[in-house]
This record gives structure tokens, sequence and C-alpha cells, in this order.
């Protein structure tokens, strides 16, 4: 597969065609729901370049069994020409009576590539190959169903900006056995991804909040937190915070940051990031969720309009970042 | 393109195409150039070492450079490189070199291309019927290397990969054998091809006697013949071929230039109806028994010549049959036109002079032309001469040596030597090649004339009856004519013909001799007239291209619903054990009855959930799907307890209403 920025925009009256086909046969197939079982009306095949060039040699083939008016050449090219047919059914079958039982999205980043489960069952006693399964511009997985079988077959798709993203087709092809055919069909299953704000490190991850005082004290006294760093001291910060030592020393006002203990809460907002565009902030936003999850923090995110409470874990962190890439989109 | 056939070829599928291509070599190895075989072993072998160096493969120049010296390699070993040898050699150049550059699955898709071009030129280049086993066999390999190729990375083991092509074939032959009864054929060639001469052995352009030593008689069929009726009587079986007129003294050969028509003839006694299946020949006159009324209904139409042949140029690129009517008595209507008198009495001056006065003495005592044809055929009967098919070779003076030196030679020498002598002695003569005699072989009902049978005889014009014929041969040696080929005379095949003389031996070969007639008059000769006959008993009228059209749609339609209803009971997938199948009965009538199993519900569920719906049911249907699930799931499941599942079944499915 050549992806190369020339090659595809010397394709582009090609990728034209196929999405003004594609659109037909959505027309006439209409939009599909996860249990389905690919019936042969909605399988398009047709010969490869492959499969041309092997056609052509068929009709020289042919004239030249017709024309030395010889029987033996006629009958080869005409057994070679059914073999060529029988493929075609073949290929065909490919791809009729496979059944498509689940179709999950999972959700990605913006501009990263996602995935995208399909589970496929195969009823047939007869294996199924050279599958292949592509979401658009994105190169296809190759892959097979044994006879009387199931699996889950995972594919990359490119997920845009921040947001919903419909996965508008999938395209299941085959060219099973001898490559001159290509089956294909398009798959229409109600698939949307939740795209989530690319992670983006423009600040660092505000300290901890909201616990009792004195319960903290007194772990930073036995000694429970861990100092990390000194940073420049901001006018909001708590002064208990401001590291004396160092500035009975000479230095400037520093504060004192400390790694949060397990179960400490962060609470991730816009408040402060207004400086930033909404996007980046978002972006930021996100990565404080990722390096909050890392370190096993507990996180609240307060944006406005929706407040995920605090917690941590998959879900969690899913449920924040969801919010994340659904905040004012589109 | 490469995004469609898999980037990586794998090695046994390049081990595959490997052999399709070399089979392909080796079926072709009897008629291209003699390096083909080694090039394309040794570029073979060259592309598995260099499988595990891919890095190896060889560079643009030196590709073209090869290139370029294999087909100076051709140009210089046929000088063309059109025609089937040439161009099958050419091929096999190519598919060697291609070998040479063979990365991506489309090279070996190429090379693979290559190879069934080559099986085609085999075909076109061979058609008996022992070579169809091979042809069958390579084209299988070269089918299941295309499956090798087609499968990607992972290539399944030789024998489901053989199993899967040889499925495909057996599929395809029911729509290759329609399509070659009713696709419409040619009449003639679109274009035409150069044919090598080959070296058929037999009949030919000229006819040297003196420069043949030794005479190998070929076993290889030169016709055959069915007869509609009876037999002609062995002493009338001179098929006429090639009618030699020039003579230089040495050489006997075809006559130039245009003699107008053939003297009118008035045919006597019992005619002879017959059809001819001509082996490919290289002197292109459709042999008759003598001599033929009438045309064979060709086409394009033969046209006879002035010495009552029948030149069809057609027959020397591929065997052919033909229908004639022949007659043994005839005579001449007309005279004998001056052009082909001086024709036919033409002699070389100051050659043969001991030969010419022999003649001019055995003439004089001659008191007609008669009488002296009788002297010429006395002396060679009692002047000492043998039959021989290992004769000296012939001087310069070749008539003289023969009579009064060598004393030995074939039906050649003697043909020569009487023509000479006739022409020296005022008698037009002329010395006719073509065979004599045929073998019966009662399996198939047909003559069988070979290339052994090949004979040359003389005609002479004797005023008043026309051209005679006078076998010179039958007075120098009378047992050639009256025994069978088989049965004396033959130098080449002592082996063979004492085999033959073995009942059963005779019998098998007979009967193989009869199979391969039948293959080659019913499916090698299968040709547009064949096919019209065909049609015709169908019903179709000639030439109906609609009604070939409808028939070959009506076939392939039924041909594709052969392949539907094949795939539907590969792809159904359901398991198809006894107990399997009485299942689904039970769920069709319970279907019916409206409650359709859920595809989460097992088979214990299902039952009780249709019980608790129906309870009048619940009795029989309960027990019968625990037990359907105790066979299915526990341990053993024995025929006797399948029976008395299988019966419980029926029983409730009988009682079950409609």
């Amino acid at each position: 597969m050549h992806s190369s920025a020339p090659s595809r925009s010397r394709y582009k009256p090609r990728a034209r065609l196929e999405r003004a086909v594609s659109a037909w046969a959505r027309s006439r197939q209409g939009e599909d729901r996860a249990p389905l079982t690919l019936q042969s009306r909605r399988i398009y095949i047709l010969p490869s370049r492959a499969g041309m060039v092997a056609a052509l040699l068929l009709l020289v083939m042919l004239l030249a069994g017709l024309n030395y008016q010889n029987s033996l050449a006629l009958l080869l090219c005409f057994l070679l020409g059914g073999f060529a047919l029988v493929s075609m059914y073949e290929c065909h079958r490919t791809l009729s009576g496979l059944a498509i039982n689940s179709a999950l999205v999972e959700s990605a980043f913006a501009h990263a590539q996602g995935d995208l489960l399909l589970g496929f069952q195969n009823t047939a006693s007869a294996a199924r190959t050279s599958l292949r399964l592509r979401v658009t511009a994105v190169a296809p997985k190759s892959f097979e169903l044994a006879a009387h079988s199931s699996s889950l077959v995972r594919v990359h798709y490119q997920a845009l900006a921040r947001g919903r993203q419909r996965i508008d087709r999938l395209h299941l092809s085959s060219n099973a056995p001898l490559g001159l055919f290509r089956a294909w069909t398009w798959l229409h299953l109600p698939l949307e991804a939740v795209i989530y704000p690319a992670p983006l490190r423009l600040r660092p991850l505000p300290p901890p909040v909201g616990l009792p005082r004195r319960s903290e004290r007194e772990r930073r006294l036995s000694g429970e937190e861990e100092w990390a760093w000194l940073r420049p001291f901001h006018d909001s910060d708590p002064l208990r915070r401001v590291a004396w030592k160092a500035y009975a020393r000479g230095a400037p006002l520093m504060v004192a940051h400390y790694d949060a203990p397990a179960g400490a809460q962060r609470v991730l907002g816009l408040g402060c990031l207004r400086d930033l565009p909404l996007e980046s902030a978002l972006s930021q936003l996100a990565d404080w969720v990722l390096e909050c999850e890392r370190r096993g923090d507990s996180y609240r995110l307060e944006l406005p309009g929706e407040t995920v409470p605090a917690g941590h874990g998959l879900a969690h962190r899913r449920r924040c970042l969801e919010a994340l890439a659904l905040y004012e989109a589109r | 393109m490469s995004a469609e056939l898999p980037a990586d070829v794998a090695t046994s599928a390049q081990r595959w195409a490997l052999a399709g291509l070399l089979g392909a070599v080796l079926l072709n190895v009897h008629h291209t150039a003699p390096w083909c075989l080694p090039v394309a072993l040794g570029a073979s072998a060259w592309r598995v070492w260099a499988a595990q160096r891919p890095s190896r493969l060889m560079g643009r120049a030196l590709r073209i450079g090869v290139a370029v010296l294999l087909t100076l390699a051709v140009l210089i070993g046929f000088r063309t490189l059109n025609g089937l040898d040439a161009g099958a050699s050419l091929l096999v150049a190519m598919a060697a070199l291609k070998l040479m550059e063979t990365r991506r699955a489309r090279d070996w898709l190429i090379v693979l291309g290559a190879a069934q071009f080559l099986l085609l030129a085999a075909c076109l280049a061979a058609q008996a019927l022992w070579l169809m086993p091979l042809y069958a066999a390579e084209l299988w390999l070269l089918c299941t290397a295309l499956y090798a190729l087609g499968a990607g990375a992972n290539v399944p083991a030789p024998a489901p990969l053989l199993r899967s092509s040889g499925r495909s074939l057996l599929l395809a032959l029911p729509l290759a054998i329609l399509l070659f009864l009713f696709f419409p054929r040619l009449e003639g060639a679109l274009w035409t091809v150069p044919r090598e001469d080959e070296a058929v052995t037999g009949l030919g352009e000229q006819m040297s006697p003196g420069s043949i030593s030794q005479l190998t008689e070929s076993d290889e069929p030169a016709m055959r013949v069915r007869f509609d009726g009876a037999l002609p009587p062995r002493a009338e079986r001179y098929w006429r071929g090639p009618v030699l007129h020039e003579f230089d003294g040495y050489s006997w050969r075809r006559a130039r230039g245009d003699f107008g028509a053939a003297p009118a003839l008035e045919f006597n006694g019992r005619g002879y109806r017959y059809q001819v299946t001509l082996e490919p020949n290289t002197h292109g006159v459709l042999i008759a028994l003598e001599l033929p009324r009438g045309l064979p209904q060709q086409s394009p139409p033969v046209s006879p010549t002035f010495d009552y042949q029948l030149i069809d140029a057609k027959s020397t690129g591929s065997a052919i049959s033909y229908r004639l009517e022949s007659f043994p008595q005839h005579r001449s209507l007309e005279t004998l036109a001056p052009a082909v008198r001086a024709l036919d009495l033409a002699l070389p001056r100051a050659r043969n002079p001991r030969s010419l006065a022999l003649a001019q003495s055995l003439r004089a005592g001659a008191h007609s032309e008669r009488a002296y044809v009788d002297a010429v055929l006395d002396y060679l009967q009692h002047g000492g001469f043998e039959y021989t098919l290992t004769p000296s070779r012939l001087s310069f003076n070749s008539i003289d040596d023969l009579l009064f030196n060598t004393h030995e030679g074939f039906c050649g020498h003697y043909a020569s030597a009487f023509a000479m002598l006739m022409r020296a002695g005022g008698i037009p003569a002329h010395v006719v090649t073509g065979y004599l005699g045929g073998e019966w072989n009662s399996f198939g009902s047909y003559l069988l004339v070979r290339q052994a049978n090949a004979h040359a005889w003389t005609e002479v014009w004797l005023d008043g009856l026309g051209w005679v014929r006078v076998d010179p041969t039958a007075v120098v040696a009378p047992d050639r004519l009256t025994s069978d080929f088989d049965d004396a005379l033959l130098g080449a095949d002592e082996a063979g013909a004492s085999a033959r003389r073995v009942p059963w031996i005779a019998r098998t070969v007979q009967a193989w001799q009869a199979l391969n007639a039948w293959w080659q008059d019913e499916f090698v000769h299968f040709n547009m007239r064949k096919q019209l006959n065909l049609l015709g008993a169908l019903g179709i009228k000639d030439r109906d291209l609609e009604a070939l059209v409808v028939l070959l749609a009506a076939g392939g339609t039924l041909w594709l619903s052969l392949l539907a209803w094949r795939g539907r009971q590969r792809s159904a997938g359901l398991p198809r054990d006894a107990l399997s199948r009485s299942w689904r009965a039970l769920e069709r009538t319970l279907r019916r009855g409206g409650g359709a199993r859920a595809p989460h519900e097992g088979p214990i569920a299902y039952g009780q959930r249709i019980a608790g719906e129906h309870p009048e049911l619940a009795a029989t249907l309960v027990p019968l799907t625990r037990y359907y699930a105790h066979l299915r799931y526990g341990r053993h499941c024995s025929s006797v307890q399948l029976q008395h599942f299988r019966r419980a079944v029926r029983l409730f499915t009988a009682r079950m209403p409609r």
C-alpha cells in the first residue's frame, strides 16, 4: 500500500468515484446493525488488476486456439476460464454468509489512531481467507477466519478533531483464493467514537487540595508526604507551604511542592488555564487527567456546566476524558 | 496493484510456481530449442538458491544483456521469432529471465502466465492421447501454484492445496465442455502462422531413392479410413498422394506450373465411400484411394490438379478429415494434353545412358506400348533384382547404377527406374507416391494406414485407357503386395511387429489404436463442421448464432446454479451428523408451532419454556430435550440411542398438529 501523498492525489478521481458508489450502496443497503449476516445482494465483486491481465491472457489463448483450430488449446483455454470463474465464485463466497456479531469503537485522542473492534463469526465449514477490513484512508487489516470459528478483529481508524466522530463506513473485502477477483462490501454500522482532546503539557499539575489540614500536617510531620520540588511563590499559595528555611538562607520566596500521597485529591478545571485558548486548555486538562491516573491520584474535573466528582480508575478516566471531549463540542 | 496482492511470497508458493514452470518447459522440450531445458533448470535452481538472499537478484543491465543474448539464440536457432517453436523457446527464455527478478507476487504471476502459455504451446504442438494425462497434471500443478500464490503468507500444506485447486478444476470442467462443444468455431484461420518443416516420415515433396541407404519405416499412423460399406480388396488399396513428374536423373519432384484440368474419367465397377482422417503432413495432398470421384466437401474447397491430386494446404498444419468416393476401375475419356505429355516424357539429357540404350532395345522388340510395358516388367522380374530397405547408395546416374550395378532397392528405386524406362520408350509416365494397404482395426472399425505403408508406384499413359497404374515393386517383391505390412519386409520395427503377432498384444494394441482414433476423430478434429453436425442433431440450424448464444447462456446459468448449490451446501455449515439433523427437525416442528428457539437457549431450557407455554407437550417434550442434551453433551451416544431419539422425534412430529 503506497500511502504517500502524491500517489493518493493521483487517484483522487477514483476516490471520488468510490465515494459516490458507496453512497449509492448505502442508499440501497440501508444502515446496518451489529448482529448481521452478509447477504449476497450487498456483496460487490470486480476483477482485480491481476484478474484483468489474466482475462487478457485468456483472450489471447482463445484467439490462438481458434486460429490454429486446435481443439486441445481451446479446451485448455475454456478450462482456465472456468477455473477463473470458479475462483470468482469462491471469492464471493468468502464474504457471503459471514456474520458480524459485534461492532465496537474505542475512543482515541485527537489526531491519533484509534481502534475499532469487530466480532466476526464464520459458521461455514470452509475457512474464509484473505479478508481485509479497512476504515477509510487507514492501512487495512488482513485476517482469516477458520471454519466454524469466531474472532475479534481490531482495526485502526484515524481520529480527527476532539468531539464525536462518526465512523461512516467500513470496507470489508477479500481477494481469495487467487487474487483475480476482489469482493467487497461496505458496512454502515452505527459507530461513533468519542475523540478526546490530544494531551498537551503546558502547565504543571495543580497541587492536591481539599484534604483536612490537620491530617495533612500530621502526615507531613510524620514524613509520609514526600517533598518533591520548589517553585516560585504565587499570591494564592498557602503560607504554610512556603519554604521558610530556604528563604532564611537568602533564596527568593519559594513554595514547596509535595507529591500528594495516595488518596490526595486534585481539582482539575479551566480556572487556572483561562489564559490559554479553549482547545489548548482542554488538551492540558486531558494531560492532567492522564498524569493523575499515572500517579494514582484521585481527581475531580470541574467544567462549566459539568462536574465529574472525584475518583480515579479507568471508568473515571473515561468519564473525565469524555467530558473534555464533548465540552462545547459541535 | 500491490495493495491487492500480498507483497511477500512464501517460499512454498515460489516452489509451486517453479515446479509449474519447469513442468511446462518439459512438455515443450521436443519442439523448443535444445538450450531451453538447461536454461530453465538453471534459472530455477538459481532462484531457489537466491531465495535466501533476496538482495542477490540480478541487476538490470545484466538482465537486459541476457535477454538480448537469448533472443539472439532463438533467432539463430530458428531464423525467426515467429512460429510455434521459436515462440515457445522465446517464452522459456523470458520466463527464465523473469525468475531473476521475481520479488513480488505479481512477478510470480507473470511467471505462471508464461507457464500457462507454454502449456498452450505444448497443446498446439502435440495432441496425442497419451500426452493428455501429462497436460492435465501440468494444468493442475499450475492451478495449484495459483492457489499457493493467492494464499499469501501462510500457504496451506500441499495436500489441501492440491485438493482445492483440483476441486476448482473439476468444477470448471462442465463449463469447459459446454464451451468446447458450443463456442462458435472459425471456418479458417484468422491469420496464417508459419509452421516449421516437421520431419514427418513418409511422403514428401520429392523422392531421391539413390540418396537413401537405410529407410527407417515409421510406425506412426499416417491416416485412418472408415469405409461406409465393404473394403476394397487388398490389391486395390492404393492410396494416392503426391505425384512426381520432374526427373533430373536422380530425383523426382512434383510438377510446377499450370497444366489445366485432368482428363475426364469414366468410372466402372464398384465405388467405395469412405472417410479419411489424415495426420499432419508436409505434402498438402488429401490422400485418396485410386481414383476419387468428386471433391470432398471442404471449406475452402480443395483444388483438383491435372494428375488427380486433391491439394489442400491446410492439411499440413493439423490433422483433418474428409469424405470421398473412389472407383479403382476407371478409364480416361480424353486424350492427354500435349503439355502433360511433354512433361511426362521429359528426360534429362546425357544421364543414365545405359538405361536409355536398354529402353531402346526393349522398345524395338515390343510391337505395342502394352508389350513394352510387359517387357520392362519382365526385365525387372527376372533381372535378379532384390527388394531391400537398406540399399546401396546410387551414383549420379542412379538408374544405370540400379539396373546394372547394385540390383537392389525398395519401391522408390523400382518406380523410379520403371518410369524412366517408360519415358525412354516414348510412353508418358510419372511416379505416384502414397500408401499401399493398411491394417484393419476391428475395435474401431477402421483401416489404419501407417507411414510404414508408404509406397511408390508408376502410372503410364496408354492410349484408349488413360493413366494405368503399374507397380514395378509388385513384380520384384510380390509379397510386398499381398502381405500385411507387419508380416514381412519390415526392417525398422521387427520387435514391435513380432509382438503384434501375439494375439492378446495385438488386441491390446488395436484397442489402444481404436481409442486413439476415437480421440483423434471426435476430439482433436472437432471442428466447425462437426460442431454444425452436433447443432443439427440438437435441431439448431446452420450458424444460428442466436440459438447458440441462448444455448450457451442456458448452460452457463445451469453451471452457475450448480456452483451456487454447492456453495450453499458448504457454507450452510450446519453440523451434518444424524443427531443434529434429528434435533433440527424437532426445532422446525416447534418453530412451526410458534416456538422458535432463542439463540441463547440451550436444549433443556428451550424444552422447559415450550412446555411452560404448552403444558400438553410437557410430558413428551421435556424428556426429549433432556435426552438430546444427554446424547449431545454426554459421554456416549450409541447408535441404538440415536435410533431411539430419532424415532421419538418422528413420533413427536407426527403427533403435532399441522
